[in-house]
């Protein structure tokens, strides 16, 4: 085990070839000569179970196995083990593979080494790793301490860091240059806008890094002015996104509401679910949607009968499809960059 | 309802930037007026069949619409729903000058207007 002496590091591959499993153990046993401990599992069940009676250096993921592949179980990882350091191992590397477990927290992202002599540098690698300083910086959950608060901390301390948040389906960064709010960028959004979207979130997980010049600076101002604005957005229960106002149908086609638009309507309109989706269909920002399935499918539906009528009537592109029903106001967008449902209640529209 | 439903659009229209306007009744018979060339009667009211089927189809989506607007790049087409199944359409032209608050005003009295 692991916990038997300091010195040796401990690894876990997870792979439902049994064969490979059983041939890397003895290899690489053999390479480390003793100061590696090797644990096996055949597939993320057995896998947990084992993360939960030890704890290890580096999992090793297979990406191909069924039920839940590697890049979902590093999804998984990252909430029930948030730290475990993972690396991906696959036979079948695509630039897809490699994106999608890099930004799911992968720290290497290898491939499996078709001739026996490769294996010492992926031994190397997974030794070098294991053996490493932890990196600067901390990773944490932030169920119990808030965004505002990790904010707060580092605005107070005149500190320059970059906040990575992420949840299952938003993922976004906030810059601190010398104690100043100096960007943030959630998905397609950046600005205050992106900035208050992600203090909206009620739960997910942070990294603090090391600063880095953001692509450009797109906050101003405060960091007191601007963490008091969240608050207050939050408060009211409004969110970053907000249909235009103030009349039904009214507005341009292709109009983005901004920030600016919350005071407008403060008091008027009350936000009760978000989905943005970008072009291809990925989530972006979902906010108290009951089935976000339901949802993808509407958007879906309405791309579909948008482009019946255009090919009905001298119409033009579609925009958006605007709701009103008894209990408010649903505002559906399907623009080749992003999709976008806002349901609100409590409109003079709805209630007329 | 027929004859109720023309003296409405009558009495109501044409209106500034309506190009348009199509209602379908309780029997799938169709009322409609095209204000300029940009539409034909046979457009709007095959669109109107689409978009009462849209409004439908909402209804899985646990959504019970009163009102639409769907918003296309040139014109957007109001749409409101009465309670019997009859439906009017406005197809509206995206340029300044439109009374959005009269076209509002003319849909709300359309699902107030009396059955036969």
């Amino acid at each position: 085990m692991s916990g038997e002496t300091t010195k040796r590091k401990a690894f876990l591959f997870v792979d439902d070839d049994a064969g490979f499993l059983t041939g890397i153990q003895e290899l690489f046993s053999e390479m480390a000569r003793g100061k590696w401990d090797i644990f096996t599992a055949e597939n993320h069940a057995q896998a947990l179970a084992l993360l939960a009676k030890l704890r290890v250096d580096v999992v090793v993921l297979d990406i191909g196995m069924p039920v839940m592949d590697g890049i979902q179980f590093l999804q998984l990882l990252g909430r029930t083990n948030p730290g475990q350091q993972v690396v991906m191992l696959t036979g079948e590397v695509t630039e897809e593979r490699r994106k999608a477990a890099l930004e799911g927290g992968a720290v290497l992202f290898l491939e499996k080494p078709v001739v026996a002599d490769s294996y010492a540098a992926i031994f190397a690698a997974l030794d070098a790793l294991a053996g490493a300083l932890p990196q600067g910086g901390f990773r944490g959950m932030m169920r119990r301490v808030g965004l505002q608060e990790v904010l707060q901390l580092e605005c107070l301390g005149r500190k320059s860091s970059i906040l990575e948040i992420f949840t299952g389906k938003v993922r976004g960064r906030i810059f601190i240059s010398e104690g100043s709010i100096v960007h943030a960028e959630s998905g397609v959004l950046q600005g205050e806008v992106a900035l208050y979207g992600l203090l909206a979130l009620r739960g997910g997980e942070f990294n603090l890094l090391p600063f880095a010049e953001p692509p450009r600076r797109t906050i101003q101002g405060q960091w007191e002015s601007l963490l008091m604005e969240a608050a207050r957005l939050s408060d009211e229960g409004q969110k970053f996104l907000e249909p235009d106002e103030p009349g039904f149908g009214a507005a341009e086609p292709g109009e983005v509401a901004t920030a600016g638009a919350l005071d407008r309507s403060a008091g008027q309109v009350r936000i009760e679910e978000i989905v943005l989706c970008s072009g291809a269909g990925e989530v972006l920002y979902e906010w108290d949607t009951k089935s976000l399935e339901l949802r993808l499918r509407l958007l879906e539906q309405i791309e579909q009968q948008a482009a019946q009528l255009s090919s009905l009537a001298p119409v033009g592109r579609f925009d958006r499809l605007e709701i009103i029903t008894p209990d408010g106001r649903i505002v559906c967008q399907v623009q080749p960059d992003r999709r976008l449902f806002v349901r609100s209640a409590g409109t003079k529209a709805a209630i007329a | 309802m027929k004859e109720a439903l023309q003296a409405f659009l009558d009495r109501n229209l044409p209106l500034p930037g309506v190009a348009a306007c199509c209602a379908r009744l309780v029997d799938r018979t169709f009322v409609s007026h095209c204000y300029s060339d940009w539409f034909t009667t046979a457009q709007v009211e095959q669109s109107l069949s689409r978009l009462a089927l849209a409004a439908d189809s909402l209804g899985y989506h646990g959504i019970q619409p009163a009102r639409l607007c769907w918003v296309f790049e040139h014109s957007r087409i109001h749409l409101t729903l009465r309670r019997d199944g009859a439906c009017l359409a406005f197809f509206v032209e995206n340029r300044p000058g439109v009374d959005n608050d009269k076209l509002q005003a003319v849909l709300e009295e359309f699902t107030r207007l009396e059955a036969p």
